[in-house]
């Protein structure tokens, strides 16, 4: 085992226990930091894998902003802790279907396909920078770029309709 | 170096976990985090072929945030308008609509 | 650097966008009482977009545009119609409309949605693919749950995003699994070419088929992933639900039929076939049965769309044998686009009266509304397949189409459940011209814009059912366009 595989199973315990963590704890507050946690952890494989500039907008817009907005919208409505239920009717199907095909997919892919896959090499210099991404960004997918500048607008004015009239009617 | 196999294996991991999440938790604001932990197991799939191939993976999962980005704002502003109305958030109590 | 192909490929987005910055400003300026204007100016709107687009965005010789991104071809093309079409009906059933009609943001959200719909319909590439969707997908979201002051408003728009996301999600997780394995590709095209040179075992391709499908499957609401349309449909605003079952489906159909048939095909995997006809059965028989039990018109219309998800998905599976396949699925995606949008505009109005979307507020309609009455006759005899309307062409095509590609089952099955479809359409037009209602004497007012939007489409459904030639001409160009 060299040093970069047992880094990699280190943090790959950590992220699994924190997903878990977020699966099974009963207060959705808890959910949120463990979520904080595994996507920090994701953050340091995206460093690991050459790719800087997405692990810095992992940690800043997902692990900051968006989480903080989850805190914030939980602990504003007092949503920490709800009973247990039984299961929902129409997720059901949907569970057995997704189950079958993740569990199929996961073992075949592990087991067969993958190990014909190319191991990774260490990144050459530049790769993933933010140099590098914005010239993709800017050239080839200029105009997924400007779209998505309609997509957050849309957002914008989509969370000011949801929750603007409910205050004048109270 | 780490073989790719090791992190398709890792993502599906944690993309079951988060399936799983949306499956069995009945808080709505959790069945939403577990939503974002699939779209990282996505992300952290991507950014690892990007590795083997070319950078296009990680222009994706650039996307793919800004996407999630817009999604929550707008999914947790529905949950703040659903709770003014029913004061829950529980999935079972939030279906008034049924046949 | 820009051409003007790029700039005539994208005119219907700029167009639409130039439109919300119109509307975001007017809106700011105008005072209460006059807001009816952000209705006519959209409607106007729309109307000049769709002029412009027809005659100037004409697909050229050039297809692949903006790196790839999109493709300027006929599928797109007439797509692109078919949305700005449909975006305006809905927005004409909107006028009038207390709490969705005379506010900006309603149309604001219309404009971007359909805009996102004319980028899902064009999108070569997996990246523009994702962010149209989502573009499409989250003014919907809020538009479905628009009325924030009423009971059930809020919550189908809440179970109609937790459910899209998550499908959403799976989706990703397929076009990540699609990327790794084509080594590196994310536009659709070369995609299918490397998947081919690669030989991806059956299992790979045909999982990843799966999770893709999971997203699509959400977007057309097919079985078993409909449950969210019952729901949302109910509590939608009307025009909205319309909206949503004609539009987004047709939408959501666009992307799937260039999806499958470019890279299913170039992967070698002929199973594909069955999983679609498997599944348009289920669709299909479902929505028939389950439709019968209803008693509120906006569930049963919800039933009806998911059967007719699965008539779609008869031309979608016989596509892969037969370039009729994809014309017989555009043409019936044409028709129900019309007929489900008057529908939907006949439940609005009469909404509007009587405060139901009970079967039961339906009775004497007929003496309450003659015009009401036909347009409700035409639009569910067409939703029946019954001729001379366009549903009953749009039928025997999509039928055709799988005897041409010899899936003999799937064909018998859905003549049969064509068959089962004709008994609760009956029973609706059974309320509206039999029944009393103690209400006989009070007449349904109809406004004059949701006058002209119904006869528009009800003089649509009986042109597509009586003239084929120009539209099959059409939409078989776009069946060779996939390619």
């Amino acid at each position: 085992m060299t040093p970069d595989v047992i880094l990699f199973l280190i943090l790959a315990v950590v992220a699994i226990a924190s997903a878990l963590g977020m699966l099974l704890s009963k207060n959705a507050v808890y959910s949120a930091l463990y979520l904080i946690l595994n996507l920090a952890t994701i953050a340091v494989f995206y460093l690991l894998l050459g790719a800087p500039f997405i692990a810095m907008v992992q940690v800043t817009v997902y692990a900051g902003a968006i989480m903080v907005l989850f805190l914030f919208v939980i602990m504003l409505l007092g949503a920490e802790q709800l009973r247990r239920a039984r299961t929902l009717g129409w997720q059901q199907p949907v569970a057995v279907v997704l189950a079958v095909v993740l569990v199929a997919e996961a073992t075949y892919i592990i087991f067969t396909k993958t190990s014909s896959l190319p191991d990774i090499e260490a990144a050459e210099a530049g790769f993933g920078s933010p140099q590098a991404i914005g010239e993709l960004l800017f050239n080839q997918y200029l105009l997924p770029f400007e779209i998505t500048s309609v997509l957050l607008l849309v957002a914008m004015i989509g969370a000011i309709v949801m929750t603007r009239d409910g205050k004048k009617k109270e | 170096m780490v073989p790719v196999s090791y992190y398709v294996a890792l993502s599906a991991i944690l993309f079951s976990i988060g399936t799983l999440g949306v499956l069995i938790r009945r808080n709505a604001i959790v069945i939403f985090m577990s939503v974002e932990l699939m779209l990282n197991s996505a992300n952290l799939l991507f950014v690892a072929f990007s590795r083997l191939y070319d950078l296009e993976g990680q222009i994706f999962v650039f996307f793919v945030m800004t996407v999630a980005a817009a999604e929550v704002a707008v999914g947790l502003a529905m949950i703040v308008a659903v709770f003014r109305n029913k004061r829950s958030i529980d999935i079972d109590q939030i279906s008034s609509m049924k046949g | 650097m820009f051409t003007p192909e790029m700039i005539l490929a994208i005119l219907p987005e700029i167009s639409l966008l130039v439109l919300v910055g119109v509307i975001l400003v007017v809106d700011l300026s105008i005072s209460k009482e006059r807001k009816g204007i952000l209705a006519w100016l959209t409607v106007g709107g729309l109307a000049l977009t769709f002029v412009l687009t027809f005659l100037l965005s004409r697909p050229g010789d050039e297809t692949e545009l903006w790196g790839g991104m999109i493709r300027h071809d006929w599928l797109a093309y007439i797509f692109n119609l078919v949305f700005l079409f449909g975006a305006g009906i809905t927005a004409l059933f909107a006028i009038g409309w207390e709490q969705v009609g005379k506010r900006g943001e309603f149309y604001i959200l219309l404009l971007t949605s359909t805009l996102g719909m004319s980028l899902m319909s064009a999108a070569g590439d997996l990246i523009m693919l994702f962010l149209a969707i989502e573009t499409a997908s989250i003014p919907l979201y809020v538009l479905a749950g628009f009325m924030t002051k009423d009971e059930k408003s809020p919550e189908a728009g809440f179970k109609y995003l937790l459910f899209g996301a998550m499908t959403t999600a799976v989706m990703l997780y397929g076009f990540t699994l699609l990327y790794g394995f084509s080594g590196g590709e994310t536009n659709i095209y070369e995609l299918a070419a490397n998947i081919q040179a690669g030989e991806l075992p059956v299992l790979v391709s045909l999982g990843t088929l799966l999770l893709v499908l999971v997203g699509f499957g959400f977007k057309v609401s097919m079985v078993p992933f409909h449950f969210w349309a019952p729901d949302v449909y109910e509590g939608a605003p009307t025009p909205v639900a319309g909206f949503l079952s004609t539009a987004s489906k047709a939408a959501g159909f666009a992307v799937m039929i260039r999806f499958l048939l470019v890279i299913f095909p170039a992967a070698n995997i002929p199973q594909w076939v069955i999983v679609i006809g498997v599944i348009s059965v289920l669709s299909m028989a479902l929505g028939n049965t389950l439709a019968l039990a209803q008693k509120n018109i906006k569930r049963l219309l919800a039933y009806s769309s998911i059967a007719h998800a699965g008539y779609v998905l008869m031309g979608v599976a016989a596509a892969a044998h037969t370039s009729l396949g994809v014309t017989s699925v555009v043409y019936y995606l044409i028709v129900y686009l019309v007929t489900s949008l008057a529908a939907f505009g006949v439940v609005a109005i009469v909404w509007h009266t009587t405060g139901s979307d009970d079967v039961s507020a339906y009775d004497g309609l007929s003496r309450r509304s003659p015009m009401l009455a036909v347009a409700m006759l035409v639009a569910f005899l067409s939703l029946a397949g019954v001729p001379p309307f366009g549903g009953f062409i749009a039928k025997v095509l999509v039928i055709a189409s799988a005897v041409d590609a010899d899936l003999i089952w799937l064909a018998v099955l859905g003549v049969l459940n064509a068959i089962i479809g004709l008994y609760y359409y009956l029973i609706v037009l059974k309320h509206v011209y039999l029944f009393r209602s103690d209400e006989d004497e009070t007449p349904i007012k109809v406004a004059r814009p949701h006058a002209v939007a119904l006869t528009i489409c009800i003089i649509s459904i009986i042109i597509l059912g009586v003239v084929l030639a120009p539209w099959f001409e059409w939409t078989s160009f776009a069946a060779d366009a996939i390619f």
